[in-house]
């Protein structure tokens, strides 16, 4: 190589060139600031919960008054620390939640930590058959309405994903009872009465219901476990999936206007790779970041689809305890979707430094 | 909101009529619901007769009845009556707080700023739904009537949505604020009330019909949700769809399906019909999903109006083309009577009319021209690449292969195979996601069978031949961690992968700085010189032209107009076209032809602006020291004199600009104008000072505010100094425009029906407004074309020298500010490198910096060019 007949005059350096920092990698870097970024999301959540929750006044007179004598009130106050001044009530309040203690329920006297432990196992379990659902959904049917843009294909799907969004989860949900029941497809809770008692009772592994079916080994039993979800996971997946579905759409119709998807044309990369690695893979960026806060509706659509299908899940149990006025447990099960959002917003940075090399450098 | 559905059509009218229909069915349903429905929404009897529960729909009950025992019709019509009121007090509510804590928040910034994103993305991220449960439960506790239910549930939901019209505001606000006619608003002194509602608001309004139609669906099912949870409005006070639905869950198992289906039919159907509009004018709105926008064709016509004032539009002009091509040769490439039409929604456009040349082995052939010459579109369709509304004719040969009319699958082993093309924008051409050895070897075996190793090794070699250096590191690098150089050189070694038969450089050094694109220019000539290599090289500036070139074809709307070798051409060139765009290059060295200002005489004249010692810093990231923008700059500039200040990009010129004019705050050091400190007022004392100098800012396009008439943006500085009376303003602007030559029908016209001439007219006469002392301007002509250029440069000269004023022209351009300046000034890195009489900085430069600078622009002539470049060759070897 002669590169040395060029002509190669001196450059301004690239403001933005590789630095060798020493020390950390620059993806580590990256996550802790991320990290350290959600810690101040999570305080003022956790503080707004807090005050939201002290504003109907003591939870123990919204649960318990007219049934107990006011002695026995006062007395279940002072032992659950509501007559102290509200800002050591909060100063205890964050103190605990620091230790993993989020309280314990008035009115069946069960730790909300046990709760997290098993009823958010079950929502856990919900999301990702959902997301399952949603991906599958969502991300093929935008490439495919991003590919025949203004055509038959795009105009059905788009029409699809805005009936899918107007449609409430609670009333697709009762759509598939409708149609499922007389089939004898079962169309409420996680598994068979039979099923859920060995499986929760005798030997709980995960609270994951498929994963506990495996472990026990009983292949009628996780098929059992398995026909339960699939309504609900369609449920709240196609919600979810609609959604994925026009940002997808979207994106893929923006980063396809780019020049280099046409510089990538002009090379002669053939058009499938130009869609599905030059368009596709920058689309993803802001799909994810937006999917990121799609997982707060995920949650909320959770809520729903598992009181529709009385899936006994963070938000099954948080409205059984909202009819039976017990707030103590509301403010814990509150706190407890607060800290899973937290810790899934920072997943979600993780993959989104994963897809796109700007953020990580 | 008329407008809107003007711009609408076929699919897009349909869904967006058809969302209209519904939601007037809906919002007519909740004002006529008494009449409409056969009972009431809590009746269960008529008299003393009991309609009985989950009776089947009948004459009686067409929708049936509920397991209460209540008519579902009835139920289901007072419903849309409570889903409307809620929304409707819901958006009104989020709209009203969101939008100006929002505008507030991004246009003060600051630690308030920050504190309310934080609070607000904590609210936006937590599930809406939750956050409407606590909320109801703090209100909702015992509102059992009509009104208090309907307050308390739109209150839950608005809290939702604050966040949203938060952000989106906020977010929209710190985008605007940044746009130059926003800091043209602060230049001429308008205060904060203002700017936030003339200037920000009213560009920041047109998203808000579609959030807010996109939130009421969202409202919708919000209500619902509630409903269907048990915590919305009372059974008692009000119907609700939600909550009818929890009561038919249980129905659903028993086959009972009509207490059910029908409030959910009314939900999806109404939230369906809120986001067909809302998607709709999202689409609509939405710049980046538009088509196609007729943009560019006011500057065709500017071109085409300065060449017809200069010759007279009805003289016929046939092509002269003078070939001295051999004619055994077979081109390499060669077009025939090539037309392009595009089938727009404005109609049909003639891009290209006829076009015929050909480019043979190792020969550079240029094609000039200016904005709507198709001078792009023609060299696009030789590989497909236009969009499919384009219609191509004629023929374009690969050899004795024709081109036109193959499929893309046809097309794609000919595409960057024998045929390569460079981009204008390397940043852009780049895929951002992607290592460039990964984006080299991917285009290498798109065409050849080699293993990925390979490919790799071939990447390598390829960035070590285009001057790339550590070519073994670098080829793990992401574009963005290139500098701009370095990334076209990547655009290039793609380019060259495959060894092609010719090379296709649309604009390829126009987005560089001049030391680059010399360099990125003479790596072409290199590469053409060992490969063989034909280059049809797309351009629009006469010096790279002069530079490179061995033929030239000048197109002009859609034509040919002539073809010559390039001596030839510049030397003696035939059509009037090619001889009105040579005359309006502004060439280095023109400005010798000016007598030299009398130095003695300029002495005396009294100094306006005094700059000394200006340091400007910005604050680094967190851990990095603070950038230094401007390291130290002294100058001072006379009353009628122009100073210019040149540098690269980067270099600090605009920075020392804004500073001067106190858009920007210095760090140390100060400016002083007609005796006056500016650089320690305040932004209110400074506003007292305003009258005393303008500004013109780069893109004409974006310094002026889209929502305000031309008249109302020339008046903008008399009316914020309350110079005169309404009447006397109008005069004034009259006036103005008449100075910068614009007709007085323009005064009620808006920006975007103007040129980008006509458009910096309009800057300069607000700039001039207040008959400034000094007059600031920033790149004004870099945006323009050619020939537009050169009479607004004549136009801004003709008033400087009749109003006297000292002004600072800041450009990156030698050439036109050899044509304008008295002195110049040379920035490198924000140090002033040099300062001093034009004659002596341009001709005879003192500092290392100037003379690569100088010898590194290229002249609009070839042989004077050739030898430029000899006598560069060697002072850069020097360098290097």
């Amino acid at each position: 190589m002669a590169t040395t007949e060029l002509f190669v005059p001196p450059e301004p350096p690239a403001t933005t060139a590789p630095r060798t920092r020493r020390g950390m990698p620059p993806l580590l870097r990256y996550m802790l600031v991320r990290i350290g970024l959600v810690i101040p999301m999570l305080w003022i959540l956790l503080t707004l919960v807090f005050l939201l929750m002290r504003v109907i006044g003591d939870p123990i007179s919204a649960a318990l008054g007219g049934r107990m004598s006011p002695a026995k009130i006062a007395q279940a106050k002072a032992a659950a620390g509501l007559d102290k001044p509200l800002i050591v009530q909060y100063g205890q309040y964050l103190w605990n939640i620091l230790h993993g203690d989020f309280g314990t329920t008035l009115t069946d006297h069960r730790a909300i930590s046990n709760i997290l432990v098993v009823n958010g196992a079950a929502t856990l379990e919900l999301s990702v058959y959902a997301l399952v659902v949603a991906f599958l959904v969502g991300i093929p049917l935008g490439r495919i309405a991003a590919r025949y843009r203004d055509r038959f294909p795009d105009v059905a799907l788009r029409l699809f994903a805005i009936l899918v969004y107007a449609a409430p989860v609670f009333f697709v949900g009762l759509l598939l009872k409708l149609a499922f029941a007389p089939l004898g497809w079962p169309v409420a809770g996680r598994a068979s009465t039979a099923t859920e008692l060995t499986l929760q009772n005798v030997r709980p592994e995960t609270h994951i219901m498929l994963i506990d079916a495996i472990l026990w080994g009983d292949p009628k039993m996780i098929l059992d476990v398995l026909q339960h979800a699939v309504l609900p996971a369609v449920a709240l997946g196609l919600l979810t999936g609609g959604v994925f579905l026009r940002l997808v759409r979207v994106n893929l119709l923006q980063t396809l206007r780019m020049d280099y998807v046409m510089a990538a044309r002009a090379r002669g990369i053939s058009e499938r790779r130009v869609l599905g690695r030059h368009a596709f893979r920058n689309a993803l960026v802001p799909v994810v970041t937006v999917m990121g806060m799609q997982i707060a509706m995920l949650m909320g659509g959770a809520l729903l689809t598992e009181t529709t299908f009385e899936w006994q899940g963070l938000g099954y149990t948080l409205g059984q305890y909202l009819l039976k006025r017990d707030f103590i447990a509301v403010q814990g099960i509150v706190t407890v979707f607060a800290l899973i959002i937290g810790v899934v917003s920072v997943l979600i940075d993780f993959i989104v430094a994963l897809v796109d090399p700007r953020v990580r450098f | 909101m008329l407008s809107t559905i003007r711009m609408t059509r076929g699919l897009q009218r349909v869904m967006l009529f058809t969302g209209f229909g519904i939601v007037a069915f809906f919002i007519l349903l909740a004002i006529l619901a008494p009449v409409v429905a056969p009972y009431g929404f809590n009746a269960d009897r008529i008299g003393n007769v009991v309609f009985g529960t989950q009776i089947h729909p009948s004459g009686a009950h067409w929708f049936g009845t509920t397991v209460g025992g209540q008519d579902v019709l009835s139920r289901v019509v007072y419903g849309a009556r409570t889903a409307v009121i809620v929304i409707v007090v819901a958006v009104i509510i989020s709209i009203v707080i969101g939008v100006p804590i929002g505008l507030v928040s991004g246009y003060l910034g600051g630690p308030l700023d920050r504190v309310l994103v934080l609070i607000m993305d904590a609210l936006y991220s937590f599930p809406s739904l939750l956050l409407a449960i606590v909320v109801s439960i703090i209100i909702g506790g015992g509102q059992s009537g009509f009104v208090t239910g309907i307050l308390a549930a739109a209150i839950s939901i608005t809290v939702v949505f604050i966040p949203q019209y938060f952000r989106v505001v906020r977010n929209a606000t710190v985008s605007v604020k940044v746009e130059p006619y926003v800091d043209a608003a602060r230049v001429v002194g308008a205060g904060t009330p203002r700017i936030l509602f003339k200037h920000i608001l009213s560009n920041v309004a047109g998203t808000l019909p579609v959030i807010a139609t996109l939130n009421a669906s969202e409202a919708i099912l919000t209500l619902a949700g509630l409903g269907f949870l048990g915590l919305g409005i009372e059974p008692s006070a009000a119907a609700e769809w939600g909550y009818d639905l929890n009561r038919a869950l249980s129905d659903a198992t028993n086959g009972i399906w009509w207490t059910g289906i029908f409030p959910g039919v009314a939900i999806v159907l109404m939230v369906l019909g809120v986001t067909l509009v809302g998607e709709s004018l999202n689409d609509v709105l939405n710049p980046l999903l538009r088509t196609r926008a007729g943009g560019g064709s006011a500057d065709e016509q500017e071109v085409a109006a300065e060449f017809e004032a200069a010759v007279g539009s009805d003289e016929v002009h046939e092509a002269v083309v003078v070939d001295d091509r051999d004619p055994k040769l077979v081109a390499t490439l060669s077009l025939q009577d090539l037309t392009v039409r595009f089938d727009t929604d404005a109609g049909v456009v003639h891009a290209v009319n006829g076009v015929s040349f050909a480019a043979d082995p190792g020969e550079v052939v240029a094609v000039v021209g200016e904005s709507g010459s198709g001078k792009s579109v023609s060299t696009r369709s030789v590989l497909g690449l236009l969009p499919s509304t384009a219609h191509t004719t004629g023929s374009a040969k690969l050899r004795d292969r024709e081109l036109l009319g193959l499929g893309s699958r046809a097309l794609r082993p000919i595409r960057g195979d024998q045929i390569s093309m460079i981009f204008q924008e390397p940043s852009t051409a780049l895929n951002p996601v992607y290592t460039i050895g990964w984006q080299i070897s991917e285009g290498i075996r798109a065409h050849r069978k080699i293993s990925r190793k390979e490919a790799r090794a071939r990447a390598i070699e390829l960035l070590d031949l285009v001057g790339i250096p550590e070519p073994q590191r670098r080829v793990d690098s992401y574009p963005h961690q290139l500098s701009g150089g370095q990334k076209q050189r990547v655009v290039i070694a793609m380019a060259i992968a495959c060894e092609p038969d010719v090379i296709i450089a649309d604009e390829p050094t126009t987005a560089l700085d001049v030391t680059v694109q010399a360099a990125i220019l003479e790596l072409l000539l290199s590469l053409r010189d060992r490969l063989g290599t034909a280059i049809v090289l797309i351009t629009h500036n006469m010096g790279v032209v002069a530079d490179i070139a061995d033929r030239v074809v000048v197109m002009y709307r859609g034509e040919v107009v002539e073809e010559a070798p390039v001596e030839r051409l510049f030397a003696d060139p035939q059509h009037p076209y090619t001889r009105r765009l040579l005359g309006a290059v502004p060439r280095l060295g023109a400005g010798n032809e000016r007598p030299a200002a009398d130095a003695k005489a300029e002495a005396d004249k009294p100094i306006t602006l005094i700059v000394d010692d200006l340091v400007v810093e910005f604050p680094g990231r967190i851990g990095q020291p603070p950038f230094r923008a401007v390291d130290r700059v002294g100058f001072e500039i006379r009353r009628g004199e122009v100073l210019g200040l040149v540098g690269e990009s980067g270099s600090g010129k605009s920075t020392v600009g804004r500073t001067v004019v106190g858009l920007q705050k210095p760090t140390s050091g100060s400016v002083m104008v007609g005796g006056s400190e500016i650089s320690e007022l305040s932004e209110a004392q400074l506003r007292s000072h305003r009258g005393r100098f303008g500004f013109v800012f780069q893109d004409p396009a974006a310094s002026l505010n889209p929502h305000l008439t031309v008249a109302d943006c020339i008046a903008e500085p008399l009316y914020v100094q309350q110079v005169g009376s309404v009447a006397e303003q109008r005069n004034k602007v009259r006036s103005l425009l008449d100075r910068v030559q614009l007709p007085g029908a323009y005064a009620n016209r808006y920006p975007h029906e103007l040129s980008g001439g006509q458009r910096q007219r309009v800057s300069l006469a607000r700039a001039l407004a207040l008959d400034p002392e000094l007059l600031v301007a920033d790149e004004p002509t870099s945006a323009l074309d050619v020939s537009v250029q050169a009479r607004v440069l004549e136009l801004f000269a003709e008033l400087q020298q009749e109003l006297q004023f000292a002004c600072l022209f800041i450009s990156h351009d030698l050439a036109v500010v050899d044509s304008l300046a008295d002195r110049v000034a040379v920035m490198q890195s924000g140090r002033l490198v040099e300062v001093g009489p034009r004659q002596q900085v341009l001709s005879d430069p003192q500092e290392e910096y100037t003379r690569q600078l100088i010898a590194a622009v290229p002249v609009p002539d070839p042989v004077e060019q050739h030898r430029r470049r000899e006598a560069r060759g060697k002072l850069l070897t020097d360098v290097s």
